[in-house]
Formats: structure tokens, C-alpha cells, sequence
């Protein structure tokens, strides 16, 4: 374990020394990520302005659930970044290469290409600083918002990294992931930026049970910002990100040992 | 004649892989689903100005579809892969403009997408959201012209997001920046009238608009045809555009890949 977390830590930092080869590219991209992000939360956020509230809920508490999921994110995308990319693997034939290394294929693809998304995270975390300045001066929440905050994010993020291996394992069987990518991951996320009670309760089960995004900034949310429930809402969406992370695994293991390198 | 050759192309390509568009269309209605759900979660606290709240069902339930026909088009027209495949230098040698075998390929596609995404989209929303139909003739006619014109604008745009690949060979954040200043400043989750007076302006100096803000209004008999001029203009614009760059890419051209 030990040794692995050194040879993780030495090979993000070969990666980025790579990336920063190219580094108008780098920065460029980080640029670009940051200002799609920005321009999807602007569009939240005008039409918050413009009405107030959406389902009982503040601008401040819509802006510090969108700034939880970016930040989860982002930190799920910079430390686990080509695992979402595995398709592209697995339809070139390049996955070989790597299970050649003498590294476990998982830490192999952790640090492929490793893109830090310092422009998702800046944008993340000037929002919940915003946000969280908000709720506190308003009294509605108190300091212990700040670490509660940060330990959600953390979770969020193994959360959001257990979702993302879940479905790329599923690539080792149907090679095409790329649609239910954007179900698991983009559609689910999207949807969990918002108050659940937006939507019908099938599909809020669906997102806290089955594809727990919603535990990501949703339910922390409904304690650290509004006092809901109780502090046992943020050990629960703990837990389950360790459950899943758990589940994930072993699915990516099943998944490695039905591999099938491509022809040609 | 070549257009309606390679546009049947592209046609045919994509139809191979009709089931499997179809999970895209399965989320494509699902991102669609989320928007509508937001907007009737606002309308609940407000009447929602001049669309009222079925009106903004009605609203984000046609962008969604109109999506497959502008911003979910070709990345780049696929000029970017042949800059990086060399392929580029066999296109332009070739007896028909750039431009014109681009654009040919691209209306195949976005035929099949409107057909085949953009449609049934549109009538599962039509029933889950009970929307309505226009009832007068004309406007099925003027919101045809301006999803044509849509088309046509997002064509030119991606033409020279592909080209520009021959300078910077990966297109892609171009790509991505038009699609994330597209979404906004084309009024897809929050019409123009709505954003404040500046963004609005910004909005109003670019093409966005007429991709999906316009042509949603003339569908729901908000806008005379009158609105679709600023389209023809920007048609215009951009067809020269393209055609200017065309010429710059021509003297530009450095054969990549092997």
C-alpha cells in the first residue's frame, strides 16, 4: 500500500512534467475546462437571480451545492484522470501496454495524462467561500460548516471516483461506454446540483440509492446549510462513498480479468 | 450531383449505428427532463413572465431538440482529424471547394440527427409535458427557415473552429469554448429576455441567438418572421468567413501524420 501511494505520488508528478511540456496547452485547457464550468453555473445563477429561489432553496444554497459538485469533481477528475477515458483504451489497444507494467493497471491509468483542473477548483472553491461567507454572516450556519464542508467534498469526490470506476469497468464488457458516461456521470451530476425535491420520487430514490450522486453535495448540504436531520446524514454519505468505493473495485477487478485486448 | 452524394453518405453512415444513438437519446431526454423539472420547480413560487410556466416547458422541451441540430453537430466538421491525418492536403486537391464538401457531409448528418434524435425527442416530450402544437400553418413554415438557418450558422461556426486546427492542430478547446459560450448566449436554459441588459447585448452581437433562442420563439408564435433577417445576415457573414479562411488555410496547409 505504502509502497504504491509513493509510486502514485512519483508518477502524477512524471505525468504532469509531461503535460507541462506543452504548456500553453496545459493551460490553455485549463483555461477552457474552467470557463465551461463557469458558463454552466452562470446560466443556474441568472436565472437565480432573476427568481430568487428554486424549491424553497436560496441562491447561496444552490451556488454551494454546484460548488461542492465542482469541487468533488474536479478532484476526482485531476487525481483519478484517465479512468474516465478507458474507452479510448480499450477500443486502440493501448490498455496493453499498460498491464504489461510492472504497476497495478488501476495506479497506471490514475496518473495517464494527468490534467490538474486548477481552474474548476478555483471556480469551485471561490463559490463555496462566497456561498459559505453568506450563510455564515447570515447566522444560518456556523464555522463547523468549514470542516463539514471539506469532509464532504473529500467524500463527494471518493463518491464521485467510485461512480466513474463502477462505469468504466463496465467498458470491459461493452467496450462503447461513452453514452452511459454521459448518464452516470454528466447527467447524474447535473441533476444532483439542484434540491432533489425538484424532481419525481423515483428518480430522487435513484439518485440517493442506486446512483448516489446526491449524497455528494445534496445531503451534506441538507445538515451543514440547513440544519436538516442531523450530523449522522454526513457519516451516512461517508459510509456509502466507502461502500461503493469498495463495490467499484471489485467490479474493476472482475472487469481486468475478462479483458479482451482488440484485434489488429 | 455531389452535395446530395456525400450528404446520402452521411446519412447512410449513421444509420448503422441507429441502436446505438439511441442510449443518446435516452440521455439526452433525461438532461432535457432535468432542465424542465427546474423550470416547473421555479414557476411553482412565480408566473414566469411572458412564457408562463407551461410556456417554459414548452421552451427548454424544443431547445433540447434543437441541440441535435446545432450544437451537437460534427466537432470541428471533422477537419481537425484530417489536419492531424494529413487527409486535409487530398480534400483540398480535390475539384469542389473545402467548404462545400464539409458542408455537404455535415447537412447529411444533421439530417439524420433531426430525424432520428431531434423527432422522437420531441414527440416523447409533446406527451410527457402534454405541450402544444402551433396552430397556425405559417409558423410551422417560419420555425422550419430558422432551423435551417440554425443549421446552417452552426455549420459555418464549426467550419472554422476545424479550420483553425491547420494553425493550432488540436481544435478542440475551441470546440468546447463554443459550446459553453453557445449554451449561454444562445438563451438554451434561460431565454434572452430574461439575462440582465448587458449579457444580453453581448448575446445579440453574436450568432448565438439565431441558434436556438430565435427559431424557439418563432415556434411558439412569440417572434414575427421579421427576426429571422438578422439570421440572414449572419449566414452572409459567415459563409464569407469561411470562405476567406479557406483561402488563408490554403496557403497555410503543412501535410502532418504518415
Amino acid at each position: 500500500m505504502k509502497a504504491n501511494l509513493r509510486l502514485y505520488v512519483l508518477l502524477i508528478r512524471a505525468s504532469v512534467r509531461g503535460a507541462m511540456q506543452y504548456k500553453f496547452n496545459f493551460i490553455g485547457s485549463a483555461f477552457v475546462s474552467a470557463l465551461v464550468q463557469f458558463s454552466e453555473f452562470l446560466m443556474v445563477a441568472l436565472v437565480l437571480v432573476r427568481f430568487g429561489s428554486v424549491d424553497g432553496w436560496s441562491w447561496y444554497e444552490v451556488g454551494y451545492l454546484c460548488g461542492v459538485m465542482t469541487l468533488a469533481r474536479a478532484l476526482y477528475r485531476s487525481f483519478a484522470s484517465d479512468v474516465h477515458y478507458l474507452e479510448k483504451y480499450l477500443v486502440s489497444g493501448d490498455l496493453d501496454p499498460l498491464l504489461l507494467r510492472p504497476v497495478p493497471l488501476l495506479l497506471a491509468l490514475m496518473t495517464q495524462n494527468v490534467r490538474l483542473l486548477v481552474g474548476d477548483l478555483a471556480q469551485g472553491a471561490l463559490l463555496v467561500a462566497v456561498c459559505l461567507r453568506e450563510l455564515l454572516a447570515s447566522g444560518q450556519a456556523d464555522w463547523t460548516a468549514i470542516p463539514l464542508t471539506l469532509l464532504a467534498i473529500v467524500s463527494g469526490a471518493v463518491l464521485l471516483f467510485a461512480i466513474g470506476l463502477a462505469t468504466a469497468a463496465c467498458g470491459f464488457w461493452l467496450t462503447r461506454i461513452e453514452a452511459l458516461q454521459n448518464m452516470s456521470e454528466d447527467a447524474a451530476r447535473s441533476a444532483a446540483q439542484y434540491p432533489l425535491t425538484l424532481y419525481p420520487r423515483w428518480m430522487r430514490t435513484l439518485l440517493l440509492v442506486a446512483l448516489p450522486v446526491g449524497l455528494v453535495s445534496y445531503v451534506p448540504a441538507l445538515y451543514i446549510v440547513r440544519g436538516e436531520y442531523g450530523a449522522w446524514l454526513l457519516v451516512a454519505a461517508a459510509g456509502a462513498a466507502a461502500v461503493f468505493l469498495l463495490l467499484a473495485l471489485r467490479l474493476w477487478t472482475l472487469g481486468v480479468s475478462r479483458y479482451q485486448s482488440t484485434g489488429s | 450531383m455531389l452535395f446530395t452524394v456525400l450528404a446520402k453518405k452521411a446519412y447512410a453512415r449513421n444509420l448503422q449505428y441507429r441502436a446505438s444513438h439511441l442510449l443518446h437519446n435516452v440521455v439526452s431526454l433525461v438532461f432535457g427532463f432535468i432542465y424542465i423539472r427546474i423550470w416547473a420547480g421555479l414557476g411553482e413560487g412565480s408566473p414566469l413572465g411572458e412564457y408562463g410556466s407551461q410556456g417554459m416547458v414548452a421552451y427548454i422541451a424544443f431547445n433540447q431538440c434543437l441541440l441535435w441540430v446545432t450544437m451537437f453537430i460534427t466537432n470541428g466538421l471533422g477537419l481537425e482529424q484530417s489536419v492531424r491525418t494529413g487527409q486535409i492536403a487530398l480534400d483540398l486537391l480535390r475539384p469542389a471547394h473545402l467548404f462545400y464538401q464539409a458542408m455537404s457531409r455535415e447537412w447529411g448528418q444533421i439530417a439524420y440527427q433531426f430525424l432520428y434524435k431531434s423527432l422522437p425527442i420531441y414527440i416523447l416530450y409533446f406527451f410527457m409535458f402534454s405541450l402544444r402544437l402551433p396552430d397556425n400553418g405559417l409558423v410551422f413554415l417560419w420555425t422550419a427557415v430558422a432551423v435551417a438557418f440554425a443549421a446552417y450558422l452552426s455549420i459555418c461556426i464549426q467550419y472554422l473552429i476545424g479550420l483553425a486546427a491547420l494553425w493550432t492542430i488540436e481544435s478542440r478547446w475551441f470546440f468546447w469554448l463554443n459550446y459553453a459560450l453557445g449554451m449561454l448566449l444562445a438563451g438554451f436554459f434561460i431565454p434572452l429576455s430574461w439575462v440582465p441588459g448587458w449579457l444580453r447585448a453581448l448575446s445579440f452581437c453574436s450568432p448565438y441567438p439565431y441558434l436556438l433562442y430565435v427559431p424557439t420563439r418563432q415556434y411558439m408564435g412569440l417572434d414575427g418572421p421579421g427576426a429571422l433577417l438578422g439570421a440572414a445576415g449572419w449566414a452572409c457573414a459567415l459563409t464569407a468567413l469561411g470562405f476567406f479562411a479557406t483561402r488563408l488555410a490554403r496557403r497555410k496547409l503543412e501535410v502532418q501524420g504518415g
